[in-house]
């Protein structure tokens, strides 16, 4: 049996009195595209955190491909890559730079790195833009760069924070379809997303958190039957 | 261990300071050559010797360290807390990196930074009032510790500042006021007796007068009482910077 990308079991996180993710337990299988959704402040965010390190663990396990998050630090963090919602890129380097410098913090330089990173470049029309830094990017090149540097240390497992947030709808077709090649090519994939019909079109696993607690874990076909995902995600988030 | 990482973040550090330089790097040499000028050429010519030197060789090693103390303490604090406020931090922390990584990358880079501009401004004091150390390895040593300590102070001000306003603090009313009165101009031999003694409890006296040994050959009190004062500062502030990061002390959630 494949060991999973992630297995979560009875995370929880609190911030003084406000406990944030509630004894959360999933799998995600290595090879899936899995939707973690919920309104705001049900707790996606600060699972994503304790996934990738950014957040302390106040209770219960995260494994990455069976690293522990904690105990197995350095060997899980290799295996993700993060597209934050934010754009907090390096302001001192040019965007080329900043892929070639993020794969030097995974431990990883020489000219494959340079390779990947042009590839990178290219695949999403970054190429003309390569020595500038990401402040005179538009905002539709930042989203596109945040997910070349995530990329970049070809880890196996991507998670996307509201990957589409504010891009037009042309970028979100285009995302989309890499995306599904992505995954297709077996990098497992986690996104948060407002857009339902987002993780509707991409996802085939959804789970929804409400209130730091996941109400809902089923596959995508699963968990929609005949109605909406709307519907659905309305009824189990309804406070 | 993670050098290649290290050394990137190292080389990250050093191409953000080159691309600030007219911040980190000019003032420093252009406020020297100000001092120089002013204490060492116009004021300095009516004092004729100190601690049997002239006084602008007495001088010079004063000047650099004071400008290596704002030098290491300006690269590591401005560089995290920038870090944090835009989140930029968060490349590092998601990465396979230590928190002795980080905060070694961090202090190598003050070092580094401290380095440059300590050699900048000897090289001034060899063109301006033909004086150079003599004591290349106690030189190098002194530099090296008192930009450990102070690397190590701006990464724990860098981690505990909710803003920029905050790292100035510890310059302005710790560093700049103990530094001026810890013998850069003067030698405490000039000072009353009293505040001869008090002088002595000033950690900044030491790491003036360690270096001013390294000029010299001489100082106010044994270069061991001074090169343990640094030491065991820059080991109690490295243990500190250390022990915030590994708690991920407003780094992580």
């Amino acid at each position: 049996m494949n060991v999973p990308a992630i297995r979560i079991r009875g995370l929880v996180k609190r911030y003084g009195d406000l406990t944030a993710v509630d004894g959360i337990s999933f799998d995600v299988e290595d090879g899936a595209f899995f939707g973690l959704l919920g309104p705001n402040g049900a707790g996606k965010t600060t699972t994503i955190n304790a996934i990738v390190g950014l957040a302390s663990i106040g209770g219960g396990s995260i494994e990455l491909f069976g690293h522990d998050v904690v105990g197995d630090w350095r060997a899980a963090r290799v295996t993700v890559g993060l597209a934050p919602q934010e754009y907090n890129f390096d302001r001192y380097l040019n965007i080329r730079d900043v892929l070639i410098y993020q794969a030097g913090y995974y431990g990883l330089r020489g000219a494959a790195v340079r390779k990947r990173a042009d590839d990178l470049l290219e695949r999403f029309g970054l190429t003309s833009k390569a020595k500038l830094v990401y402040t005179r990017l538009s905002g539709g090149m930042k989203r596109r760069l945040t997910l070349a540097r995530a990329l970049i240390h070809e880890p196996r497992l991507l998670i996307l924070d509201e990957p589409t947030a504010g891009v037009d709808v042309e970028l979100r077709l285009e995302l989309w379809a890499f995306l599904r090649e992505l995954n297709v090519a077996g990098t497992t994939i986690v996104l948060t997303t407002h857009y339902l019909e987002e993780a509707q079109e991409l996802c085939n696993q959804i789970g929804i958190v409400e209130t730091g607690k996941l109400v809902a874990l089923e596959t995508t076909a699963n968990l929609i039957g005949d109605r909406s995902l709307q519907d659905v995600f309305l009824e189990l988030t309804r406070r | 261990m993670n050098w290649i990482g290290l050394q990137t973040l190292i080389k990250r550090e050093l191409v953000r300071t080159f691309s600030i330089i007219n911040q980190v790097i000019w003032p420093p040499v252009i406020t020297t050559l100000l001092y120089v000028f002013v204490f060492g050429l116009a004021l300095g010519s009516r004092i004729k010797q100190v601690q049997g030197v002239p006084y602008a060789t007495f001088l010079i090693p004063g000047l650099i360290m004071l400008q290596v103390i704002d030098g290491a303490y300006g690269e590591s604090s401005s560089s995290v807390f920038q870090g944090r406020f835009m989140l930029s931090i968060q490349e590092l922390l998601i990465a396979p990196l230590s928190a002795f990584e980080l905060v070694a990358g961090y202090i190598v880079s003050g070092i580094l930074r401290a380095l440059f501009i300590a050699a900048l401004i000897t090289a001034l004091g060899v063109i301006l009032v033909h004086t150079a150390p003599i004591d290349w390895g106690l030189y190098l040593l002194v530099i090296v510790l008192v930009a450990t300590l102070f690397s190590a102070l701006g990464v724990i001000f860098g981690l505990m500042a909710e803003k920029f306003d905050h790292i100035a603090t510890l310059t302005t009313f710790a560093i700049t006021p103990l530094v001026f009165v810890g013998g850069v101009f003067t030698s405490i031999a000039f000072l009353p007796p009293i505040m001869q003694r008090i002088t002595v409890f000033n950690p900044m006296f030491h790491m003036i007068d360690a270096f001013r040994y390294s000029y010299t050959g001489r100082g106010d009190v044994p270069l061991a009482v001074s090169l343990s004062v640094v030491v065991g500062l820059a080991a109690l502030a490295l243990g500190v910077a250390f022990a915030l990061t590994v708690r991920g002390y407003k780094l992580r959630t």
